[in-house]
């Protein structure tokens, strides 16, 4: 039989891996030796039957014989070419330097402790914070073709620009007339209570037009998406779940499509599942299209804004610019058509992405600025331990030199030192990063976009890696010049060292500077960060924030007519009051700090009615009796509700004290009358079920409360009787004498005796309203605070060091100074001078750089300027201060030198 | 001149082509070390370790023409040369005179 040089197909078997095969042959001698291995390994394969594993175990066998050939046949046959002998000799040095580096390294152990926890600390920090910047704004969105997705809404032009969401009316037009879109669809979130369960279930909810899937580029994972025609009035009512909501309502049971979802009262039949891991903006339980609502009077009225953004897909070639400027065209030419409903209606475009994490941008990238800033202090301070070290071993390295060691040699010797540790303090970073980005992501506050995406991942270790390579390259590079350069035998005469070490000392001083201004820029941005929360913790919400629990409700569906509604509410008041510990209880469509859920315009009776654009708008909110008693709120003038308000009595207001200042300055506004809508909304029914909005008179004036947030100025308000205006959507707010969250089970129990369909939702004290508002100027403030302190500590950390290192180097001629009479004080304050000199260097350059770079952060401060003399004052004092310190202890050691002994050691 | 030394491995191999008689070739030589030994070698370890003992003329081997099981490549028949037998010889000699007197302290290797 020939010996094939390739093994036959067997008939069934196919041939074994390719790759494995033509590797095999390369390793090994091609004789008759070779040709009985591959033979053995065929053999194998064939009689494995040729499966993948068998496939996988020929290709270990085939690296193992590689691998196994090759060292053997470098070793005994062939002589080594020039090439790799220098090779192997550079390779042998490299093997002898990192020897040598561990060595010196463990020798030495606390200098050695402290660049790796300073290298730890600052990799670490930087590396969990690029992981968050990398996750929340640059990871391109997980949907298909995420640059062509743009955001449209409608804004209010007249002024600064206020986003008040899109007119249905408006988007139809937008549709038919845009061209810069393949697609254009409209969303907005409608959370739906179901029902028909065991207990009723607030559902995070998306109502979208039925080409929102098509223009996302999204299908169902099963069943059908939406089309056109789920979008027209009577259409049936369908529904799409999320893959998360699927699998744990409805364990995943593919039964499910065509099942029925009863969703606020309707029956909603669910005709597909969306693939696993899809979110819009955030992640929702349930979509449904516009079917149910198309063709309401509130939904069809040009001039009612409910709520809806717009998504788009850009055209091939289509900027965003260009798409921005086509809306705001086509937005002009409606203002034309329909002056009444768009006066100052206009349009703002921009990219999904960008939309997503408008929120946290700029302190995501503050705390970015500021974790480079901690990074490079600990770079500095780094280079300046290696600088003493080196300035330590130079008669060590010139014995070297002096015994044959090239100066290319000795360079690499210190690159190789440098890298080695600043690898491993990029390991440990990575370690610090792991546990640091862990806490940040608990940490981190609710409604923090994109926060599921954020981990360590193979971009945060090229980044701690990148970020190591870098300090070892550049600031082991900086020692390493310094020490080559100074020549061999020079540094062998001892008196010619010390002008190598008066140079590495005056490097250090520089990089101390260095170190201390960095320090002081962090410092500044920690100190009005913490300006910024305290007057957020102190700003007079106008409401007594202790003791009050609030919950939200919706009545939803026909069933729940106007009549009631007002039962309902009236029972839940009767029977919250009752229960023990409860101290007042009110009902409110919108609550303070959370905003408003009704902006609408007015007129006034006693006044000209301005122009359209410049129509006055105010936060309307139906509230019961007693509510402004609940919250603790002011009455200025007039009075508040009481009983005398009826459904069929008199039509009245209580308006707050901006609304009073801003229409009625200097006049008495109570007994003022104003009107809620157009200035020719009918001020009573013309048709029936025709909208009207009746004039009110204003009864009362209370004092300003925080209505959105508390760093927001406060609209004007409006408030109303629940009695006249009965939303469906109310938040409950109960004064409570004990702590408010025993109360929460008896509510709950209440609403669910009432009607057991009825979920209460955000279930929150207003304590912890106020906290989540506040939550990220809190967490931005805790993370600026600890770099600053970090830094702080590496920055005194090394002003020490750089003191005490001259303090050892001038004990002789401290020890001179004191023979001739110095006493203490004049050693201590030579000594505290000069280290001072260098904090105050430092602190001169970062007081100019913060001066520069606070404004950055000018946009996250509130009721603080980025340039606050307060501040900077208090920060340059800590820092004066700790330096003071870092430069005493050395200075007083100094102090104890005795004049002898110092003498002596010549 | 005195036989060669054998390292553990080394012995275990000749050993195994002397179990396998005239049909020692690398698959049966690799089953009888797993299944007797309960050595699972790789393929490198054993070419090269084979080639070593080539190497010192303690093995030889000839090439016979492969079947259809493995395409007609040839395979590589190995046996034990006098100089292989000589320095398995003096490596059991050497075990014994060091066993010699320690049996006892060992107690039973069945009982493990």
């Amino acid at each position: 039989m020939s010996a094939a040089r390739s093994p036959a197909p067997g008939p069934e078997a196919g041939l074994p891996p390719r790759l494995a095969a033509w590797l095999l042959r390369r390793s090994l001698p091609p004789d008759e030796r070779g040709e009985t291995v591959l033979g053995d390994l065929v053999e194998e394969w064939l009689s494995r039957g040729g499966t993948r594993a068998a496939s996988r175990r020929f290709w270990r066998q085939t690296v193992s014989v590689a691998v196994r050939y090759r060292w053997r046949r470098r070793r005994q046959h062939e002589p080594a070419t020039a090439g790799e002998r220098n090779a192997r000799m550079s390779f042998d040095n490299l093997r002898q330097d990192v020897r040598y580096a561990v060595r010196s390294y463990s020798k030495a152990p606390s200098f050695t402790l402290t660049i790796l926890v300073t290298l730890a600390l600052g990799i670490g920090a930087s590396t969990a914070i690029f992981s968050m910047v990398n996750g929340i704004l640059l990871r391109p969105l997980p949907l298909p073709d995420p640059d062509t997705l743009v955001y449209a809404n409608e804004v209010n032009a007249s002024g600064r620009e206020r986003t008040i969401s899109i007119a249905w009316p408006n988007y139809l037009d937008w549709r038919v007339r845009a061209r810069s879109f393949s697609g254009l669809a409209l969303t907005r979130e409608e959370p739906l209570t179901m029902t028909g369960v065991d207990r009723a279930q607030r559902l995070r909810a998306r109502r979208v037009t039925g080409n929102f899937f098509t223009v996302l580029g999204v299908s169902p994972a099963i069943g059908r998406g939406f089309v056109d025609d789920d979008d027209k009035p009577n259409a049936p009512a369908v529904a799409l779940l999320s893959a998360g909501f699927w699998q744990s309502q409805m364990a995943g049971d593919p039964a499910a499509i065509g099942s029925v979802l009863k969703l606020d009262g309707t029956a909603y039949t669910i005709v597909g599942v969306l693939p696993a891991g899809f979110e819009y903006l955030r992640p929702y339980d349930v979509f449904v299209p516009m079917g149910t609502i198309s063709g309401t009077a509130n939904l069809t009225d040009r001039g009612n804004h409910n709520g809806f953004s717009a998504l788009g897909r850009l055209k091939p070639g289509v900027t965003l610019a260009a798409a921005d400027a086509e809306l705001r065209g086509i937005s002009a030419a409606l203002e034309r058509e329909y002056p009444n409903s768009n006066a100052a209606v206009s349009a703002r475009t921009d990219r999904l992405a960008d939309r997503v994490v408008d929120s946290v941008r700029l302190t995501l990238m503050a705390l970015f600025g500021a974790v480079g800033f901690l990074l490079l202090i600990a770079c500095v301070n780094v280079a300046n331990l290696l600088i003493a070290r080196g300035a330590g071993r130079q008669h060590e390295l010139a014995v070297r030199a002096a015994l044959g060691g090239g100066r290319a040699r000795l360079a690499t010797q210190l690159l190789v030192e440098s890298t080695l540790v600043s690898g491993c303090g990029g390991a440990l970073g990575l370690a610090v990063a792991a546990g640091l980005l862990r806490l940040l992501v608990a940490m981190a506050p609710e409604g923090t976009p994109r926060l599921a995406g954020v981990r360590l991942d193979g971009a945060a270790l090229l980044f701690a890696f990148g970020a190591a390579a870098v300090c070892g390259i550049v600031f082991g590079a900086l020692p390493a010049f310094q020490a080559s350069s100074a020549g061999g035998q020079h540094a062998l005469v001892r008196g010619r060292a010390a002008g190598f070490a008066a140079r590495s000392h005056r490097l250090r001083r520089v990089l101390i500077a260095i170190e201390t201004a960095l320090a002081l820029i962090l410092l500044t941005g920690a100190g009005l960060m913490m300006r910024t929360l305290q007057e957020l913790t102190q700003v007079d919400t106008g409401i007594r924030t202790d003791h009050l629990l609030t919950a939200r409700f919706v009545l939803a569906g026909e069933q729940w007519t106007q009549a009631r509604r007002v039962t309902f509410y009236d029972d839940l008041l009767a029977r919250t009051a009752a229960v023990p510990g409860v101290g007042r209880a009110a009902l409110a469509f919108s609550l303070p700090i959370d905003g408003s859920n009704w902006n609408s315009i007015f007129i006034v009776a006693d006044k000209p009615v301005p122009e359209r654009a410049k129509l006055p708008s105010a936060a309307f909110t139906p509230v019961s009796i007693g509510y402004f008693e609940t919250m603790g709120m002011r009455l200025l003038r007039g009075r508040l509700f009481d009983r005398t308000e009826t459904p069929d009595s008199a039509k009245v207001v209580v308006v707050n004290e901006t609304l009073a200042k801003k229409l009625w300055p200097g006049e008495e506004a109570v007994g003022k009358r104003l009107k809620q809508g157009w200035p020719e909304t009918p001020d009573h029914p013309t048709k029936p079920g025709g909208y009207f909005s009746p004039w009110r008179e204003v009864v009362g004036v209370v004092a300003d409360v925080k209505f959105n947030g508390v760093s927001n100025e406060t609209p004007l308000q409006v408030y109303l009787p629940l009695v006249h205006d009965n939303p469906r959507s109310v938040a409950l707010v109960v004064r409570s004498a004990t702590a408010p969250s025993a109360i929460v089970p008896a509510l709950e129990g209440i609403v669910r005796d009432l009607d057991k369909d009825l979920p209460l939702f955000q279930v929150r004290t207003m304590e912890q309203m106020l906290d989540a508002s506040i939550a990220r100027e809190r967490m931005s403030m805790l993370i600026f605070v600890v770099f600053a302190l970090v830094a702080l500590a590496l920055a005194s950390v090394g002003l020490y060091g750089v003191v005490a290192h001259g303090v050892t180097e001038r004990t002789h001629e401290i020890g001179v100074r004191m023979a001739l009479g110095a006493d203490s004080h004049h050693v201590l304050g030579l000594v505290v001078r000069q280290g001072l000199s260098m904090a105050l260097v430092g602190t001169a350059i970062g007081v100019a750089g913060a001066f520069g770079l606070s404004r950055w952060i000018e946009a996250l401060l509130f009721g603080v300027t980025a340039t606050d003399p307060a501040t900077f004052a208090a920060v340059v004092t800590t820092l004066l201060a700790v330096a003071t310190i870092a430069c005493y202890i050395p200075a007083w050691r100094a102090t104890r030198v005795d004049p002898t002994t110092a003498l002596r050691v010549e | 001149m005195p036989p060669a030394y054998l390292g553990e491995f080394e012995q275990l191999l000749l050993l195994a082509v002397l179990r396998l008689g005239t049909e020692a070739y690398a698959i049966d030589i690799a089953r009888e070390l797993d299944s007797r030994a309960g050595r699972s070698v790789s393929r490198g370890a054993l070419y090269t370790s084979l080639d070593r003992l080539e190497d010192k003329g303690l093995v030889r081997w000839t090439a016979a023409a492969g079947g259809a099981a493995r395409c007609g490549l040839p395979r590589r028949l190995y046996t034990v040369t006098p100089a292989g037998l000589a320095a398995l010889r003096a490596s059991r000699d050497t075990l014994r005179r060091m066993w010699r007197g320690v049996e006892h302290l060992l107690k039973e290797p069945s009982s493990s």
